[in-house]
């Protein structure tokens, strides 16, 4: 039968007790078992030189491979800048049409979605992706992705009144991309409404693939 | 001491993202040797701990991008050697190749001062916790070798408090059974 440490010994060794708290009869047994403590090698541990260049080595090969650049090329953030020669009766129409919309966004409000999700809109030049998470207890929330670097304060949503829900809309480039919310500056919620993916890290990103004719979530 | 090494883990990795490959450089030198330690004595061997961390830390270039919190890239950067190492210990059960301290046994130097018997009893130290689970293993090296505190290592592993005591506590048990007559 296998002899175990009694559990004050285990505190012992926790640091938890020193050897005078313990009960005289257990003294002996905290003296062994400190014995095994006091062998433990806690020398510091230096690798050789060798290992920062090769890391540097294999890190700039795989900067340099092509399929990594042209990986980044697809889904690195990039500045759009959009020029727009328009006549003036353009202006004052598109404001008549906004208004309109508003007014029938109002008069039939769209319920509200069980968790978040990305609303997908495409535009001629660039891909505008709708985020919208319900959270009618947050206090503030963002979207953070490979869009922005993940950047907690790139992106805020803003609340729509005290429906819970949360709304912005980012033009994001032509790529996949993977994102997740955060939700008070410091709580990572994957969108609940699009399927998500491992990060290989044990948490959850969510997916979205753009492409010139529009987005989804993947 | 450069600029670059006075840079924060955040602005480094932000660098790296924006084209400059060679500030991760910063990052190889400043972490390289703080978790040498925990791959030595998780693998039995600094041959082996060499061989981890360099992964580590070209997979964690390679997952830059979905570095969420580049000012808890030591933790992240943890996260996936931790993996690299677990995945190591499972391979070699796999191949019946057990860990054993006689790698290059990271435990028990060569000493001349005559301290033999403080030596055999490192020596066997280090077998028994080759024999430990990879968990319980874990959490003795944290905590006894590199000096965290439950707490810490909870924050690291993302294990709970409670569980890694239990895991502690049955691995002070099995130790004492594998060093009988050592002690």
């Amino acid at each position: 039968m296998t002899e175990t440490y009694h559990p004050l010994v285990k505190r012992l060794l926790d640091g938890e007790l020193s050897l005078n708290d313990l009960p005289t009869e257990l003294r002996a047994q905290g003296a062994e078992a400190l014995r095994l403590l006091g062998v433990v090698d806690r020398a510091p541990v230096s690798l050789p030189a060798r290992l920062d260049a090769r890391v540097m080595a294999e890190v700039r090969r795989r900067a340099h491979s092509p399929l990594r650049r042209a990986w980044r090329r697809l889904v690195d953030p990039r500045d759009v800048e959009l020029r727009l020669r328009v006549r003036p009766w353009v202006v004052v129409g598109g404001a008549l049409a906004a208004a309109a919309a508003l007014a029938l966004l109002v008069a039939r409000p769209a319920a509200p979605p069980a968790g978040g999700r990305a609303v997908l809109m495409a535009s001629r030049d660039s891909v505008y992706v709708r985020f919208i998470l319900y959270a009618p207890d947050a206090r503030q929330v963002s979207v953070a992705g490979t869009f922005n670097r993940w950047d907690r304060d790139a992106a805020p949503l803003v609340r729509q009144g005290a429906t819970g829900i949360w709304t912005t809309t980012v033009a994001l480039p032509v790529g996949q991309h993977q994102y997740a919310f955060v939700v008070d500056g410091a709580r990572w919620v994957a969108d609940p409404a699009a399927p998500g993916i491992d990060d290989g890290f044990g948490r959850r990103n969510s997916v979205v693939a753009v492409t010139a004719q529009g987005a989804r979530t993947l | 001491m450069g600029l670059a090494e006075l840079a924060t883990d955040r602005e480094v990795v932000q660098a790296v993202l924006a084209g400059d490959v060679e500030q991760y450089a910063v990052l190889v030198r400043r972490y390289r040797d703080r978790f040498a330690r925990y791959a030595a004595r998780m693998l039995g061997s600094v041959d082996a701990a060499e061989d981890a961390v360099q992964d580590a830390l070209v997979r964690a270039f390679d997952q830059l991008a979905q570095c969420r919190e580049p000012d808890k890239f030591a933790g992240w950067l943890f996260l996936i050697l931790r993996n690299r190492c677990f995945a190591e210990r499972r391979r070699r059960a796999r191949e019946g190749r057990p860990l054993n301290a006689q790698d290059d046994a990271v435990a028990a130097p060569d000493r001349t001062d005559g301290r033999v018997e403080q030596r055999e009893r490192s020596g066997a130290l280090e077998q028994a916790l080759q024999k430990l689970t990879a968990e319980q293993r874990e959490v003795f090296v944290l905590k006894h070798m590199d000096g965290m505190a439950y707490e810490e290592i909870a924050a690291m592993t993302g294990a709970t408090v409670a569980s890694l005591k239990m895991r502690m506590h049955r691995a002070y048990d099995r130790l004492r059974e594998l060093l009988k007559g050592h002690l």
